[in-house]
């Protein structure tokens, strides 16, 4: 019987013994670049932060006396209005996309790229071993077809998390040599429990990153299925692909007519919706959001799971 | 003996057709079992079930008496295979892909990987590419990790495809030695007949997924053969040969006359032909070839 360690280890050795893999991890690093390098040359320093994060709260009042605003929105406002006054009473300039944290924060976007490297692994892990034929070798070993389906999993999930964390590195790295580091003391300021509280900037760049983090797993299960399912790498790169770019416009313009739409998958993958926004359709929560998620990832991997622990080898 | 694999009426139904009938078949520890059949006859699709790479519609494999679709793992943890071609992982040199299959067994060491290495002699491109072998050179790898785990049946499916002819005497030689020295069972595909002739102590053939008949090399050798007789006077002669042998299956060929008969019986044809002044230029024995039998029992329309 192989542990599910050495079949890991197995996985591990396929992604990261091609070339392929290291080719994604060179255009990271590039991209992290290219991005501080762009917001170096196009971000204007404002002259007086102080007199625009007035106007900016003189903005937010004139928003707030309106009637018709929706509560989620409405408190978003207050809170933020709360938040800038302790900027001007305590002296705490805003976080700016050209300082250390600034960038970090910003470099969450880069997660999409990360997001679609995955889908090629994820999708990758099953269909390559049909195509390339050496599955018949990988299934007939002592090692039950489960378990060599839950390692590829998991190490596509690694491979994400692989590259989550070069991508932390990558930028604080490129912040601090772009950038410099003289704000690292900056706080972030935090509404709670009706009060601004200071917390560590480093807490916030985590729970950002790890917010925008549940398109990754969600996409990388759905092509992992499709893989699994279709033993196709293109078919599940293309599904995966396009679901991720067109997924979120679709259920946007669902969510403007119909209440069903929170139901969607796409609806639930943007999490950062709760901390910095309003969610999509009204009533929506963070804990409801993580229950369809759950939902979702448990049939993804439930289909996956079924069809390829019966299925005939006859590749 | 208890068989080392053992097929009981094992069908296979892909949809509503039945690709493989009830066969059923017994391979023992120490005998090299050759699997024949015209393409498309369910060869492959029979070693597929044995391995467990399809299902099993009705009926049961047994190996070394374990069921190999309830208790899979248990079950293939002694079977060492290639499946049609030995495709590999291109990217990976020849030891990451050992290495690779060495991890999914439990004690597999360094050591014996180095010594299967050694054994089907790669050891100087072993750490190159497996995208630069040759074909022959994947079907000593692929032939390296089905030994790995030192398995007790080996299921190899046209071992030989790629091998120049030295490499295809050095693989049947050393086949024969696993046997016969180290007591595994081995079962081998090929559509080289002559060569499986060479390799095989019984084999099995297959049509349209049926078990056609299970013979063994021996038997070939021992039934009845034919005997091409150059005689004068013909006619006399076959007269001669009514008589002694009323049975006997006689037809006047061109150079002269075919007989069927056991081997021990042609010193005493021949007296009875000489005590009537027939002259007797030449008795040939024309053994019956594994081909021949081949073609004979799958009716000989097929290609192989």
């Amino acid at each position: 019987m192989s542990s599910i360690f050495s079949l890991i280890q197995n996985e591990n050795m396929k992604i990261y013994r091609r070339f392929g893999t290291w080719f994604m991890i060179g255009l990271l690093a590039l991209a992290t670049l290219a991005g501080a390098l762009i917001i170096k040359a196009t971000h204007k320093e404002p002259e007086n932060w102080k007199a625009e994060v007035a106007s900016e709260i003189k903005r937010m009042e004139a928003e707030l006396s309106e009637e018709k605003l929706p509560k989620m929105y409405k408190n978003y406002l207050k809170q933020q209005l709360k938040i800038n006054e302790y900027r001007l009473e305590h002296n705490i300039k805003p976080v700016a996309p050209n300082t250390f944290w600034g960038y970090l924060v910003d470099s969450a976007d880069i997660i999409a790229l990360i997001t679609l490297f995955t889908i090629i692994v994820a999708a990758g892990s099953v269909a390559s071993e049909f195509s390339w034929g050496t599955i018949k070798l990988l299934l007939i070993r002592p090692a039950s077809r489960t378990k060599i389906l839950l390692s590829k999993y998991i190490a596509a999930l690694l491979f994400a998390l692989c590259m989550l964390l070069l991508l932390f590195i990558f930028s604080a790295v490129v912040g601090a040599a772009v950038f410099g580091i003289e704000n690292i003391r900056e706080p972030y300021l935090a509404y709670q429990n009706g009060a601004v509280v200071e917390r560590s900037m480093l807490f916030h760049v985590v729970q950002v990153y790890a917010l925008n983090c549940a398109d990754l797993v969600m996409m990388a299960t759905f092509a992992f299925m499709i893989s699994a399912v279709f033993r196709n790498h293109s078919l599940a790169i293309g599904l995966a692909t396009f679901a991720l770019f067109v997924g979120p416009q679709v259920t946007a313009l669902l969510a403007m007519k119909f209440d069903w739409a929170k139901y969607l998958l796409f609806a639930n993958t943007n999490l950062t919706q709760y901390i910095d926004g309003t969610p999509l359709v009204e009533g929506m929560t963070m804990s409801f959001s993580l229950m369809m998620l759950l939902v979702y990832f448990v049939i993804f991997n439930g289909i996956a799971w079924l069809i390829f622990r019966k299925r005939d080898i006859a590749a | 003996m208890n068989p080392l694999l053992q097929l009981k009426n094992v069908r296979k139904d892909i949809g509503k057709k039945t690709i493989i009938h009830d066969l059923s078949l017994e391979v023992f520890a120490g005998e090299v079992f050759g699997f024949l059949g015209p393409n498309g006859a369910g060869k492959t699709t029979t070693i597929r079930m044995i391995v467990g790479l399809m299902g099993i519609t009705s009926g049961e494999v047994l190996i070394n008496g374990i069921s190999i679709q309830k208790d899979f793992e248990k079950a293939i943890q002694h079977v060492g295979a290639i499946v049609e071609n030995p495709e590999m992982y291109k990217f990976l040199t020849g030891y990451q892909n050992l290495l690779h299959y060495a991890r999914m067994t439990k004690g597999v060491t360094k050591e014996r990987i180095d010594e299967v290495v050694q054994l089907v002699g790669l050891e100087k491109r072993i750490h190159d590419k497996v995208k630069t072998y040759s074909l022959g050179m994947r079907q000593r790898l692929g032939l390296a990790q089905a030994l790995l785990h030192r398995p007790s049946l080996l299921i190899l499916d046209e071992p030989t495809n790629g091998l120049d002819p030295a490499g295809i005497r050095e693989i049947r030689d050393y086949l024969r030695k696993l046997a016969k020295e180290e007591g595994l069972g081995i079962i081998v595909s090929s559509h080289l007949l002559s060569e499986m002739e060479m390799m095989c102590d019984r084999f099995a053939i297959i049509q349209h997924g049926r078990l056609v008949g299970i013979e063994s090399v021996q038997e070939l050798s021992k039934q009845a053969q034919k005997v091409l007789l150059t005689v004068e006077p013909v006619e006399q002669a076959l007269t001669v040969i009514k008589n002694a042998y009323p049975h006997m299956n006689v037809t006047p060929a061109k150079q002269g006359i075919e007989v069927s008969l056991d081997y021990e019986e042609i010193p005493n044809l021949n007296a009875a032909l000489v005590s009537e002044h027939i002259k007797v230029y030449g008795i040939q024995v024309l053994t019956k070839s594994l081909e021949e039998r081949f073609l004979e029992m799958t009716g000989g329309n097929e290609i192989v």
